[in-house]
């Protein structure tokens, strides 16, 4: 349909009780309208829709209400007091083809998982599947308390940005259900909670600006969360576990994807923030070394890779440390493919673990 | 069926494709992969699988170092105990599922050159166990009287 292909000028200028009328909306607005953006195979997706000036994401909006983009908006729009105002502040390449991919891949906690298959456990086995499920009840939320806390700041010319992060905090939401759901359902229960859990997910709620903070949460944080999650499939003593683990580490690897992409993003565009980023990451990474190696976590963990208390020892803490190194390998690769390479300042001993500085290096070159 | 082979891996997408009830609820998934299959003959067996959606579209034979978006490679023998473990429970348990052979990274090697490409391994993880789980039912069929 064309533009104005109708004549309206003779509607009522006012209602039958004598208010206004506005039919700007009718006779044409500056938008674009005839667009017709075509399904793709998997219906309509916002890749789809992203088309003409609708698909445009300015770099530095110039209004501050939650117009909608591609709207003809009315001149002198409330201020929403959005601090996150440009482009670099919150976006990634892949974010539409994130918020598609969180949708369609949604899960229910109660129903996607096979929870009359669990089985009775050793007593041993049981204990540290529940100290594991503690642990993550309690840092999985924080990665829905802080897209929380900063969305409302973000300029709403951002929308995709922020509609992925909803599917995040939905995402957050099933994670912390199914452990505690797992923590209960075998006989056991919530185990210990320690400080260090606490003050690794301070210091990242609590970071001065969103790219500190999504540096810290979802490269550092949720990038060792990842690997955790993988690890616990390879640990987990069920099908039930291991179901629980993949369809967890699923959600949590498009969050470091968007983290990923985003800092890149934002380095490209504004290289001032590398150094913020660094100092964040500087205190972040000392915070979770201190975390992943307090004395409740390693001994839970190395407990699941050796099957028990029995071999804890001469398998667990091995299997462990071999662990520990694949987690810092991949955050580190990720850095360089983020584009902040962490490989000069890192205080991390990559001699100590092993780790290939060259083969890291590679990530980067990858991009 | 020989596993290092074309007929395997198009078995195997005949078996997904047939299937969308057992992939829609898992969500659509998009990746790039080649799989290495690595045994005492001179030249490895290597294929390339396009998922897309809830499909995998294009099976075809490839080289061991083709551009992917993540590989898995490995000697024939640890592929083979993985199915034989899949044919045998139905599905891949304990040790046997592909994280965590990827992760231990013993004899399966999960490897690429982009932290991006490789994080799809974890993105699709499910639906690409569930790929490997359908060989319990393509192997099945092939034994069928």
């Amino acid at each position: 349909m064309s533009e104005a292909t109708q004549d309206y000028s003779n509607l009522p200028t006012v209602s039958p009780l004598g208010a206004p009328l506005d039919w700007a909306w009718l006779r044409g607005a500056k938008s674009e309208w005839g667009v017709h953006p075509k399904p793709s195979p998997r219906g309509l997706t916002m890749l789809d829709i992203a088309v003409g000036s609708y698909g445009v994401v300015p770099e530095h909006p110039t209004h501050r209400s939650m117009a909608p983009r591609g709207a003809d908006i009315e001149p002198g729009t409330p201020d929403m007091g959005y601090i996150l105002n440009d482009k670099a502040d919150v976006w990634a390449d892949n974010t539409r083809e994130l918020y598609e991919e969180a949708v369609a891949r949604q899960w229910s906690a109660t129903r996607d998982i096979p929870w009359g298959e669990l089985q009775e456990l050793d007593d041993d086995v049981e204990h540290a599947m529940c100290q594991l499920c503690t642990l993550l009840t309690e840092v999985e939320m924080i990665a829905a308390d802080l897209p929380a806390k900063w969305m409302w700041r973000m300029n709403h010319e951002f929308i995709e940005a922020k509609m992925f992060l909803c599917t995040q905090i939905m995402d957050e939401a099933r994670h912390a259900e199914v452990f505690r759901k797992r923590a209960l359902a075998n006989g056991g229960g919530l185990l210990v909670s320690r400080n260090g859990a606490t003050s690794l997910l301070r210091t990242i709620i609590e970071a001065k600006s969103y790219t500190q903070a999504t540096a810290l949460m979802h490269l550092l944080g949720e990038g060792f969360v990842l690997d955790l999650f993988r690890m616990g499939e390879l640990i987990a003593p069920s099908d039930v576990e291991k179901r629980i683990f993949r369809m967890c580490m699923q959600d949590e690897a498009r969050h470091v994807a968007y983290g990923t992409m985003h800092i890149r993003y934002s380095v490209e565009h504004d290289p001032d923030v590398a150094e913020e980023i660094h100092e964040a990451l500087d205190h972040g990474e000392m915070i979770l070394t201190e975390f992943g190696t307090a004395p409740d976590v390693s001994t839970a963990l190395a407990v699941l890779l050796a099957g028990g208390v029995a071999d804890v020892e001469e398998k667990g803490f091995p299997l462990s440390l071999e662990m520990s190194k694949k987690q810092f390998s991949s955050y580190l690769a990720r850095c360089e493919r983020a584009g902040i390479s962490r490989l000069e300042r890192t205080k991390i001993p990559l001699d100590l673990l092993g780790i290939d500085i060259e083969t890291i290096r590679g990530a980067g070159r990858a991009a | 069926m020989k596993i290092d082979t074309l007929g395997f891996f198009s078995a195997l997408a005949t078996e997904m494709n047939a299937h969308p009830e057992r992939y829609q609820p898992l969500g659509e998934a998009d990746m790039d992969v080649v799989i290495v299959m690595r045994d005492p003959r001179p030249a490895p067996f290597a294929v390339r699988l396009a998922f897309e959606g809830i499909r995998c579209e294009h099976v075809v034979e490839a080289e061991p170092d083709s551009p992917c978006e993540y590989r898995l490679d490995g000697p024939l023998v640890a592929w083979q105990v993985m199915f034989d473990d899949i044919v045998a429970r139905g599905r891949a348990t304990g040790l046997q599922t592909i994280n965590s052979l990827a992760l231990l990274g013993d004899d399966i090697a999960l490897g690429g050159s982009d932290p991006m490409g490789l994080d799809k391994f974890s993105r699709f993880n499910q639906s690409l166990q569930e790929f490997f789980d359908g060989a319990s039912k393509a192997l099945a069929l092939e034994v069928a009287p």
